[in-house]
């Protein structure tokens, strides 16, 4: 008698420990995000922030021509003497500049924002987090 | 029993006489200090095969289209040498730089080696800041530009702007090496753009010429 509802409660639990262990995946898998550094965005913030932004694509031309966000300027490295005052003469002092590459290990992004906010000494210079693979699958 | 004792040391044998594979580099991480006029730094990441075993190294990545890296062939045989040949262009940007490069093997195919390059340029004329902008209605006041040479003495030969409504005015504080330039706009009722330009005299082969921006917005 005891051997039986022993055996129930087992299976009991076994049935109910499948669904939770599907549910802990999933919220595991949503809620697993790298931290932030203190001047990175994630895409789905800087979506909200609308048009209190201006998106700089700090990848090379070819990239960029291939697709970019919607109205972002183009500003590398490669051509800053030349791109620069284009960017200067859309930049607003009062909105953010979200600054994004093609995420990974690209670090384009970061180093066109470090000389901005150095060169330039513009505030509210985010990263965008993943770049423009994580705008695109936002 | 003694069927089973005997199976699992032929398989223990022949673990242990199988080959492996094994890249050593030599200096993983390389640190350049240059100055804008270089324009580029060059890094070579020799590495051994130490294994017995031939190694394939199925790809290098860089971390940016500023960074080429360049590979002989993909094969290395044990006991041979190669090298990664990483070249970063900086375009003009200064302080510290980092870039790094991904390479992937068999030997460790899990556990990509990362080619670490690191770049301090040094900016021999520094602009504080590049960029002055006042907002339309702004009082039309005048706003600095410090200008500082970094061990280097540096001359000053012309300030010129781009457009007449904003002025650009130079002082010297301490010949070669500290000047003052006052950028004053004539008003800022509409949205303006100056382009500055500083001539320098340095360096004399190829004397450089910096910008201040200058907006209204």
């Amino acid at each position: 008698m005891l051997r039986a509802a022993l055996r129930q409660a087992l299976i009991l639990l076994a049935i109910a420990l499948l669904p939770a262990m599907v549910s802990g995946a999933i919220q595991l898998k949503w809620h697993h995000e790298e931290p932030l550094a203190p001047d990175e965005v994630r895409a789905a913030t800087a979506a909200e922030w609308g048009t209190d932004v201006i998106f700089v694509d700090a990848r090379p031309k070819t990239r960029f021509d291939a697709g970019h966000i919607d109205g972002a300027i183009l500003l590398n490295n490669e051509d800053w003497e030349t791109l620069s005052p284009k960017f200067l003469d859309v930049w607003d002092p009062d909105k953010k500049t979200v600054v994004y590459c093609d995420g990974g290990s690209c670090d384009a992004s970061r180093e066109v924002a470090e000389r901005l906010k150095r060169e330039f000494q513009i505030k509210n210079v985010y990263v965008l987090k993943g770049g423009w693979p994580a705008w695109q699958s936002r | 029993m003694l069927m089973r004792t005997i199976f699992a040391a032929s398989l223990l044998l022949a673990f242990a006489s199988a080959g492996f594979a094994d890249l050593h580099w030599d200096k993983p991480i390389q640190e350049f200090k240059c100055t804008p006029d270089d324009k580029h730094a060059e890094a070579h990441y020799t590495f051994k095969n130490t294994g017995t075993t031939a190694v394939t190294i199925k790809s290098v990545k860089t971390s940016c289209g500023c960074t080429t890296a360049h590979l002989d062939k993909k094969v290395y045989q044990p006991g041979e040498t190669g090298e990664v040949v990483a070249t970063y262009s900086f375009h003009g940007a200064t302080g510290s730089l980092r870039k790094l490069v991904t390479v992937e093997s068999d030997d460790h195919p899990s556990e990509p080696t990362i080619l670490d390059l690191r770049v301090f340029v040094h900016e021999p004329f520094e602009l504080k800041p590049a960029l002055v902008y006042w907002r339309t209605g702004d009082a039309a006041e005048a706003k600095s530009v410090q200008l500082l040479a970094n061990g280097y003495a540096v001359k000053i030969k012309n300030v010129s702007s781009s457009n007449p409504r904003i002025s650009a005015t130079l002082q010297t504080l301490k010949p070669g090496e500290e000047y003052l330039v006052s950028v004053k706009p004539t008003d800022t009722t509409q949205k303006e753009a100056a382009e500055i330009s500083v001539l320098t005299d340095f360096p004399p082969e190829s004397p450089r010429v910096y910008t201040i921006h200058a907006r209204i917005k």
